[in-house]
């Protein structure tokens, strides 16, 4: 430490007040950040007990708008919202749910793939970026804008379909309709996992492959695609999310049946986001409050698909990269 | 990298392929192709319908209009039949009222019923002296009639002095309408006419109320979030399970963020007068739904800002908050400004989560703590009743689809820049 041995000292020209006041002020920020923090990290946690108090609230005692029975809500196969008393009945519902996303992705995932590859590998340079493109922008467009698409278009797609196999639709509303509609509106989410995947493929592998005396196809089929299989089906499954909560494109064309589950293709069908948006008039009610219900179901099968991610990444592997 | 490419062209262009291989490879490719081709198809089949079914409908006249109907009533304080010229620029189909000096023809309005539209009016015709003659505080007030408007009733005086009416409510064609008045009439009392409806005024209000309350609110704890995550938080279990429960909101369905909104938020927006599902519902939980997308482009342009810079400011003896505020923060702004276009993009598209935090029913004067829809909702609104107005809900559909892409194809770009400028 200097001594004070001169008349000046650095120390007396510093204003003591002032950089305890900034000190303050680093501390009341610093504080700031992380309540946006946790604040930030809380909306999960709320969500699950909010949404799921709300939502098991009907099939507690005491509630205001009578008892509903939990067992009959989840193995229940009609669901009568006009009748009195309403009978709520959620099992077909999942059921149509799960086959309509699956359908969706049957039809999607090849496709996305395919296309994926195509961009990456096959594409000449500069169509590249024209593919990525149409890519992006099918990303990009808003899901009532696929409603309407899907309300003009397919379904009159599917209403001549049917029409050629000697069938009638319900002006074309229909399970075919839903998963065709999610078919589309996963394609995007599917494909661009994939194109990342596929990029992320080793360059060695290929090189390898071609030298053992493989054609370019065969390399890009066998060794780039199976290389990228792990990234490629986190892609799947999060097209799957995507196709089991969407809500307002899939509900202008399901048609919300009363009973099932719908194995008819052609038939009108009911998709648990369908029955969220069907009728909403009254904001408070049994008739609202079993929504929620309905949005518990939803978010438990969204998150066991989100878990299988992790799952599929460890049982299928591939080949990690680098 | 051409140096690699050479080396595999070469690779496979001098490997001998059996002609077997080569048609299963050849089969293999051209599926490849079909399946791009058929993205191409299906982007391009939504444009071409959307445009086709929805250009007709837009027009300037749909972005002003109300979408409620609204009724008036004006007496005329001059009657007098005057003597107008018909003049040279009459449409096909366009009539013109020789006494009265105003053009009518045929036109829709918002329930697609057939209206007759006032298309012109003469400088002096008596139109212009009209007063208002609903009962009220603005009852004889002047109030001129404009046009656009739906004709129902014209009340006029016959050369037998007796009052009779023409328009709407005689089912008069635009043809008959104008010949009755002419003929039969000596002046005209009163008149009946109606906005024709169907516009959009009110959710584009309610739209860019709805961006700019969502901002107001994700953008400080959004770039907070990523501020503390990025620049302060240390590395520990705590800090992963910040970020792991930020991550899960993106999984979350839209819908539910909806239902979330009403049942945690609704109370919060009640404290400030809301009985019903309002826009500033809807903008909590929008802020809710773009927290993990703020909070991710945020901390994508802190990791672009050099170290040194925060170095140099630490080591010129200023606070951490201090360096955050006047180094980091302004060198991360073109990134912060690609998290406002992507959450303008996200807010615009999203109607899941808004039909159950503002309502279905489209209002022409939105406010705060009142009902109201966006663009995109107000499609869902139009195409969900008995009747699906294809038209209508196309029309808006051409705009939120311009707007989307524009905002899309800008942060692409912005994008570019960013990586640009830190590479050099």
């Amino acid at each position: 430490m200097p001594e004070q041995e001169k008349n000046f000292n650095v120390r007396d020209k510093i204003d003591m007040s002032r950089i305890k006041r900034r000190e303050r002020t680093d501390k009341i920020f610093k504080t700031i950040f992380l309540i946006a923090g946790i604040l930030s990290a809380l909306m999960i946690i709320l969500i699950f007990i909010f949404v799921g108090g709300k939502g098991i609230k009907p099939f507690l005692p005491g509630y205001e708008f009578g008892q509903q029975n939990l067992g009959k809500f989840l193995t229940g196969m009609t669901w009568r919202s006009d009748q009195n008393p309403p009978v709520y009945g959620a099992a077909f519902i999942v059921v149509n749910t799960l086959i309509s996303a699956f359908l969706a992705s049957v039809v999607s995932f090849p496709i996305s793939v395919l296309t994926a590859l195509f961009i990456v590998k096959i594409a000449p340079k500069k169509l590249r970026g024209f593919f990525t493109t149409v890519v992006e922008l099918l990303a990009a467009i808003p899901s009532v804008v696929y409603g309407v698409f899907a309300a003009g278009k397919i379904t009159k797609m599917v209403n001549s379909m049917a029409q050629h196999f000697g069938l009638t639709t319900h002006g074309g509303l229909s399970q075919l309709t839903v998963s065709i509609l999610l078919a589309i509106m996963i394609f995007p989410t599917i494909t661009s996992m994939a194109i990342n995947a596929i990029a992320a493929v080793d360059k060695n592998l290929e090189l390898g492959s071609l030298a053992l005396g493989a054609s370019k196809t065969q390399t890009n089929f066998k060794v780039v695609l199976s290389a990228a299989k792990s990234g490629i089906f986190a892609g799947l499954i999060l097209g799957l999310g995507r196709a089991f909560g969407e809500a307002t494109a899939v509900s202008m064309v399901a048609g919300n049946s009363m009973t099932g589950p719908t194995w008819n293709l052609f038939d009108i069908t009911r998709t648990l986001t369908s029955t969220m948006l069907s009728g909403l008039k009254e904001t408070s009610g049994l008739d609202y409050d079993i929504r929620f219900s309905v949005g518990i179901v939803l978010m438990i099968i969204v998150l066991i698909t989100n878990f299988s991610i992790q799952l599929i990444k460890r049982s299928i592997g591939g080949v990690s990269h680098e | 990298m051409s140096k690699h490419e050479a080396f595999q062209e070469r690779i496979s262009k001098n490997r001998g392929m059996t002609a077997k291989r080569r048609s299963i490879d050849g089969v293999r490719n051209f599926f490849t192709y079909l399946s791009a081709a058929l993205a191409v198809f299906v982007l391009g089949s939504i444009f071409v319908f959307v445009f086709q079914r929805g250009a007709k409908t837009l027009s300037w006249d749909l972005i002003t209009e109300d979408f409620h109907t609204v009724k008036y009533m004006v007496n005329f304080t001059e009657q007098e039949a005057g003597d107008f010229a018909v003049p040279d620029d009459l449409k096909e189909g366009e009539y013109f009222s020789t006494k009265y000096g105003f053009g009518v023809m045929e036109g829709t309005d918002a329930a697609k019923d057939t209206v007759i539209l006032l298309t012109r009016k003469a400088e002096d015709s008596p139109l212009h002296s009209g007063v208002n003659a609903v009962a009220g505080d603005t009852k004889d007030k002047p109030q001129d009639v404009p046009t656009h408007v739906n004709v129902v009733k014209i009340a006029y005086k016959n050369q037998e002095g007796e009052t009779k009416s023409a328009g709407q409510v005689r089912h008069h064609t635009p043809q008959e309408f104008v010949e009755t008045l002419d003929q039969e009439s000596t002046g005209i009392v009163s008149m009946n006419y109606q906005s024709l409806g169907g516009g959009i005024r009110g959710s584009i209000r309610a739209t860019l109320m709805l961006i700019g309350l969502t901002l107001l609110i994700s953008l400080p704890i959004g770039i907070f979030a990523a501020i503390y995550l990025h620049e302060i938080a240390p590395k520990n279990g705590f800090t992963n399970f910040i970020r792991t429960s930020i991550e899960m909101l993106n999984g979350v369905p839209s819908i539910v963020f909806g239902l979330m909104g009403m049942a945690i938020f609704f109370p919060i927006t009640a404290a400030f007068g809301a009985t019903t599902p309002n826009i500033l519902l809807g903008a909590i939980t929008m802020a809710v739904v773009l927290l993990p997308v703020t909070i991710r482009q945020t901390e994508e342009a802190l990791i672009t800002v050099p170290d040194k810079l925060r170095m140099g400011s630490l080591s010129l003896g200023a606070t951490q908050t201090q360096t955050i505020f006047k180094v980091v923060l302004p060198n991360a702004l073109p990134g912060i400004l690609t998290s406002i276009l992507l959450s303008v993009s996200r807010i615009i598209g999203e109607s899941a989560a808004l039909i159950y935090t503002m309502g279905t029913f489209v209002v022409d004067n939105p406010h705060i703590t009142g009902r109201a829809t966006t663009l995109a909702v107000q499609i869902w609104s139009v195409m969900s009743g008995e009747q699906p107005n294809f038209e209508l809900a196309t029309a808006i559909s051409i705009l939120v689809l311009i707007i989307v892409l524009v905002l899309n194809v800008s942060i692409k770009l912005i994008t570019r820049q960013l990586n640009k400028k830190w590479k050099e």
